[in-house]
């Protein structure tokens, strides 16, 4: 037990080091990868194998494919090279993780558990996944809701910026026949002018 | 010698005889599914190694051991190597939680390698790091199809993998438990879960198809779009790792849909009257169910043609989802109001009501009663759309 648990957090550690210090963002990636598996198994270790389970797939499974994704779509795996776009960023990315650094002590030290640490490990054994469900949908509804509704306005977010403008219709004339007859065809298409596309914009 | 020794060693022992079995069942499922493809198609297959081909395996893995090692210009050489091994390394570890027959019928030992608490839950884990095989191989060879590929899929994978949890979930209520042990035993009481929950083993199968990237969501590795997908920059015993991955995958999600709808490793139980005790005999009655799925896989392959990315997407967003949905809210209503015989009629009228919903809102039978619709933005276009599509 003693010596699974050494192995795994060394390898979290390791992973860590690799994605802040990998050049190339797939591997920086792949290291948080390795990261999130560990504690994946850093929890099965412990018996809750549910939330080991949970952790992989979502983390490992989920979050990290569409961060390669990304990644790999926008071709933002090459080296950073040459000096930082934005002012004072490694001042403020020091600051920001002193902050945050001084945060984790001040938790550490006045951390209280919820419920006492033999109950709530007894609760978790046995993989199932009622204890988890019971206090996330009792206890801590609200906060639940609240990250769901966050996530929920992320998404529809990401929709609007990146939602195509309605096209303009730049090669159609202005006058033009009230039918455009497709000799081939023999189809009618209604030709739709810029100003009925503005009428019906106003309208709407 | 201490006794977490022997036990260390049983289940080493237990693992690699796991992993030979999967390996030597996936050398003689290409055989078989060549020789089936080829009598489905009118022709013979490969016939002329050993007897009626029997040595064809063996000599395949010859082949492709001995086989110069290409490694592109251009590739990442850690992740390139890396790929094949995290896709078969998945694929292999993914088997070892199904029990194959009652505990303690392997000669004394547990007929499993692993038994987690949480044990379907860690098969969808294990499976959804298999993606990562197959998007970091397309990524890390360097080159244009192979991304191409590696993108498709990932997408792909992504998408099917909500559909098939999702699909569980009303299973999962009904039994109340995670654990394959579990539901064996539940189905050994009340019948196969099939009965209760079709529309599930339905969205489960056809995720299965997309998750194992098979026909006719194979579209990772469509020849006629994008050479060989990922695989275009692999070759010898890479390219065959991946293969053995993609079948491996196969037979795993066959045990799976055995398991959770088809009573496990126990066989049907009115044969007790006829031999007693024929229903918990280890091993036997999972592979005749795995056979039947294979079967089944290499059939469909014979059969469908593979779907255009869009229909790919539309499917498992659009229809998948949202009957998996709708299957999981009203099995919880049907487990929350009702009791007794009323509830097994409620999820079996259930079960087939989402199986007709799911067939007359596919793209091949919704044609039917609906005309094709053309977007606002495409008046202006010249009349190029192609007839079907939507």
């Amino acid at each position: 037990m003693m010596l699974a648990f050494i192995i795994l957090g060394a390898l979290t550690l390791v992973g860590g080091v690799i994605t802040i210090s990998a050049r190339n963002a797939v591997h920086a990636a792949l290291g948080l990868v390795g990261t999130l598996l560990s504690v994946g198994g850093l929890f099965a270790s412990m018996n809750a194998s549910f939330l080991a389970a949970t952790q992989v797939i979502v983390y490992a499974g989920a979050i990290m494919v569409l961060f390669l994704f990304v990644i790999m779509l926008l071709n933002a795996n090459q080296p950073v090279t040459g000096r930082d776009p934005v002012p004072f960023v490694r001042e403020l990315a020091g600051i920001g993780g002193t902050l945050l650094a001084g945060a984790f002590v001040v938790l550490a030290f006045t951390y209280e558990d919820p419920a006492p640490l033999a109950t709530s490990a007894a609760a978790l054994r046995g993989g199932t996944a009622g204890a988890v469900g019971e206090t996330l949908l009792t206890r801590f509804l609200l906060p639940f809701e609240a990250v769901s509704v966050l996530l929920l306005v992320a998404i529809v977010g990401a929709v609007a910026l990146v939602q195509r403008p309605v096209p303009q219709p730049d090669g159609v004339p202005d006058t033009e026949p009230a039918g455009l007859l497709a000799p081939d065809t023999g189809l009618v298409f209604e030709s739709v002018t810029q100003e009925a596309v503005l009428k019906e914009r106003g309208r709407a | 010698m201490p006794d977490w020794i022997v036990q260390l060693l049983i289940t080493l022992l237990k693992g690699v005889g796991v992993a030979l079995g999967l390996l030597t069942t996936f050398a003689y499922m290409t055989l078989i599914e060549r020789r089936l493809l080829a009598r489905m198609q009118i022709r013979l297959g490969p016939n002329r190694v050993g007897p009626m081909g029997l040595l064809q395996p063996l000599a395949d893995a010859i082949k492709s051991i001995f086989k110069e090692d290409l490694t592109v210009t251009l590739a990442d050489k850690l992740v390139y190597t890396l790929a094949p091994i995290i896709a078969i390394g998945c694929a292999l570890t993914a088997f070892g939680g199904l029990p194959a027959g009652p505990p303690g019928s392997l000669f004394g030992a547990d007929p499993w390698v692993y038994n987690l608490d949480a044990g379907l839950l860690a098969l969808l884990a294990i499976m959804s790091m298999g993606v990562y095989g197959i998007f970091l191989g397309g990524w890390a060879s360097g080159s244009k199809y192979p991304i191409l590929g590696g993108l498709r899929s990932s997408a792909q994978m992504i998408s099917y993998e909500l559909g098939m949890g999702l699909s569980v979930l009303g299973l999962l209520m009904l039994v109340g438990t995670t654990s394959f042990h579990g539901i064996t035993h539940w189905q050994a009481n009340n019948g196969w879960m099939i009965l209760f929950q079709l529309t599930a083993f339905v969205l489960f199968l056809i995720s299965s198809f997309a998750e194992t990237n098979r026909t006719p969501f194979d579209l990772p590795e469509a020849e006629q779009e994008i050479v060989a997908g990922y695989l275009t920059e692999y070759s010898a015993i890479k390219w065959a790792l991946f293969q053995m991955a993609e079948y491996v995958n196969m037979i795993t999600a066959s045990a799976v849909m055995a398991t959770l709808f088809f009573g496990g490793y126990r066989g049907p139980e009115f044969l007790e009257g006829l031999i007693p005790g024929i229903a918990s005999w280890p091993f036997i009655w999972l592979f005749i169910k795995i056979a039947a799925f294979l079967f089944l896989f290499i059939w469909v392959r014979a059969t469908l043609p593979r779907l255009r990315y869009d229909q790919l997407m539309r499917f498992g967003w659009k229809l998948l989802l949202p009957v998996a949905l709708t299957n999981t809210v009203l099995t919880a209503a049907i487990i929350a109001f009702s009791t007794g015989r009323v509830r097994v009629w409620l999820l079996i009228l259930l079960g087939v009501a989402g199986v007709a919903l799911l067939i007359g809102f596919s793209d091949r039978v919704r044609v039917l009663w609906t005309t094709p619709t053309v977007r606002r933005e495409d008046v202006n276009l010249t009349p190029a759309r192609p007839a079907g599509g939507d």
